[in-house]
């Protein structure tokens, strides 16, 4: 089942005389269950494809339909709810809220959805022991590592139950091996759970792991392919 | 939870939320304590009239207030005093002559208001006897002929001291000129100089012998609550028709408005004190916006609605005011209490104070319903200051604020 339907997506940015074309006409579409990597240069265009698909960025054209709603024609008020109850969010710099604990910040989400206090409390707890971080509850990112940050960023990402996760660059900022254990607890997510993953990465250690890789330039898909899985000397 | 958050973010910066709780406080205790002494001032002054000059309530001939002619009298004031002293609510009721004349010694003359009153039920009525130091004579007690009462003003300007005779000179009903030869048996001084200009106090019965009877033109009644007003002034109206009944408010209606307008002064002076910490508060609520726009960006990404971005800046700003504003009124509460016992002295100004009828030592006086609309007030000025930050919060855009750096 497709859940991310893109039509002839064009994003144009207004330079003073030069227009820009950050997306230039891409068409695709991605299943429940993908783990899928987009890749392309800096400036390629990824984030902004990434941020029109989460409804962060309104295109100039085309469509962007997700789980069949068109979302590019929804209000602002109506696309923030969309967000929130079909979206999860992972940003490169994790961006947790400081002042709060690795349990508040996933049960946040769920108090925006006005889950009820068991529910959230239960799912929160499930979620940050998925990620390996039973033990880190009570703490506040500041006493985290960069790659323990980035796995509550996970579970509060899916803390709301979407659709799928977006997630831009969410190795960027992390060593080999909090990559190696945030793509472990990925492609577990994915396996088990079947979420589906949709990244923009320049880590080729990502783009391995990826069952799909979609080539971004100059804001048109340049290649597209289902890859095997291959374990490369660099994983291990 | 936008609370608890709101609540955290404050402390983020710990110094400058601090820096900005101790401006509100100081700026909030200021405004509060010196409302408190304008408050005990006014109750002071209130209270200083009632006791010495007025009491609660007075009863004359209709027309006697407009000129103070002897000719208009209370018929029948002796039956009025007793029907009126036999209600609950009165406490004590003095008659008074009341004659408009001159007072002369060998040096000056001065117009004064002379009030024949009789000592022993007046002691009971008003606490002027209370007035007169130990070194200044006393209330007609020491057996004098004519004994007078005056204040020490009025002993100033007439050149005059303890047993000096005096003249006092007045117009008879018929229109004949009355003069009479008096003592000073005793001088007051109250904290109304504008009373102590004009009011000199003789016997009654000394007044009555100089003008062949002793007509009563003023009947003073004094309750024993303040609040009793309310239920003797409708019985006295139905009962003397062909009288002018007033209480204290009705007669001296500067004092009846002098709360009111006090408040409203007060509040005043504490809406610029809030109106000038707001920039300051405002200028923090900007800070605060710029410094977590990528914050702020994420959580309207990840699903925060708008109003729930706006609310959270909004409480932020009003915890960070009202904790400045409680802290401002338990600072000023103590100061209150530690003050209100001594009072404070501005004797040094004092003859001003007392030229315009206040008392030079202050007593603050702590007013509830006051701090109660001063905490109303700095909520409004926490709500008001968030509007143009949380403005700002609400222009961010989420996709530029969470790209990464």
């Amino acid at each position: 089942m497709e859940i991310i339907q893109i039509k002839d997506l064009h994003k144009t940015y207004d330079e003073g005389k030069i227009e820009v074309h950050a997306v230039n006409g891409i068409s695709l579409t991605v299943a429940e269950g993908e783990f899928t990597a987009i890749v392309g240069p800096s400036g390629s265009g990824k984030t902004t494809l990434l941020n029109m698909i989460g409804g962060l960025d309104r295109p100039s054209g085309g469509e962007v339909i997700i789980n069949g709603t068109e979302i590019t024609k929804l209000s602002s008020r109506e696309l923030i709810n969309f967000r929130l109850n079909n979206i999860g969010f992972v940003f490169q710099s994790y961006n947790l809220i400081p002042v709060l604990t690795a349990h508040e910040n996933v049960e946040f989400i769920m108090q925006l959805q006005n889950k009820p206090q068991t529910e959230r409390h239960k799912r929160t707890i499930e979620l940050l022991e998925s990620v390996g971080l039973g033990d880190k509850m009570d703490v506040r990112p500041r006493y985290l590592s960069g790659g323990q940050q980035q796995r509550v960023a996970v579970a509060r990402a899916l803390a709301s139950k979407p659709r799928f996760i977006l997630a831009d660059e969410p190795t960027a900022n992390l060593d080999s091996k909090a990559t190696a254990n945030l793509l472990e607890i990925m492609e577990r997510l994915n396996h088990e759970e079947k979420m589906t993953f949709l990244f923009s990465t320049h880590d080729q250690r990502v783009v391995n792991k990826a069952h799909r890789v979609i080539t971004i330039e100059d804001g048109i898909v340049i290649s597209d392919v289902e890859q095997q899985h291959i374990v490369h000397p660099s994983d291990c | 939870m936008i609370l608890a958050i709101a609540w955290k973010n404050i402390w983020r910066n710990r110094l400058r939320s601090l820096i900005v709780i101790a401006a509100t406080a100081i700026g909030v205790a200021a405004g509060t304590y010196s409302a408190s002494l304008m408050f005990g001032v006014a109750t002071q002054k209130i209270n200083a009239a009632i006791s010495n000059e007025v009491s609660h309530i007075q009863l004359h001939h209709p027309r006697f207030r407009e000129n103070y002619e002897i000719q208009y009298t209370l018929p029948e004031a002796e039956k009025m005093i007793r029907d009126i002293s036999r209600l609950p609510e009165v406490k004590s009721v003095a008659a008074r002559t009341i004659i408009t004349g001159m007072m002369m010694s060998a040096a000056s003359a001065t117009g004064i208001k002379i009030n024949g009153i009789d000592p022993v039920v007046e002691r009971k009525t008003t606490s002027l006897y209370t007035k007169i130091s130990d070194t200044s004579g006393a209330y007609f007690g020491d057996g004098l002929r004519n004994p007078v009462v005056i204040s020490q003003k009025l002993a100033e300007k007439l050149n005059v001291h303890l047993k000096s005779k005096l003249v006092l000179r007045f117009q008879s009903a018929d229109g004949s000129l009355i003069e009479g030869a008096f003592k000073i048996c005793g001088i007051y001084r109250t904290s109304n100089g504008m009373f102590d200009q004009l009011n000199v106090f003789v016997r009654q019965s000394d007044l009555a012998a100089l003008l062949g009877n002793a007509p009563v033109h003023e009947i003073v009644v004094l309750l024993h609550d303040n609040s009793d007003i309310k239920k003797v002034m409708p019985v006295l109206k139905q009962k003397y028709p062909a009288a002018e009944v007033k209480d204290w408010q009705e007669l001296f209606p500067e004092l009846g408005m002098l709360t009111a307008m006090l408040t409203t002064m007060n509040y005043m002076i504490l809406g610029i004190i809030l109106a000038a910490l707001a920039f300051g508060i405002v200028n923090t609520m900007l800070m605060i916006v710029l410094e977590r726009s990528r914050e702020l960006g994420m959580l309207m990404a990840v699903g925060m609605n708008k109003h729930k971005v706006f609310r959270m800046i909004m409480l932020e700003s009003i915890l960070l005011s009202l904790c400045g504003g409680i802290a401002g009124i338990v600072i000023s509460f103590f100061l209150i209490q530690l003050s209100a016992r001594t009072g404070i002295d501005l004797s040094a100004f004092g003859q001003g104070f007392e030229a315009m009828g206040y008392d030079p030592v202050m007593y603050p006086e702590l007013r509830p319903g006051f701090f109660v609309g001063t905490v109303i007030m700095v909520i409004f000025t926490g709500i008001l200051s968030s509007l143009y930050p949380a403005r700002k919060a609400l222009a961010i855009n989420p996709a530029l604020a969470v790209k990464n750096e």
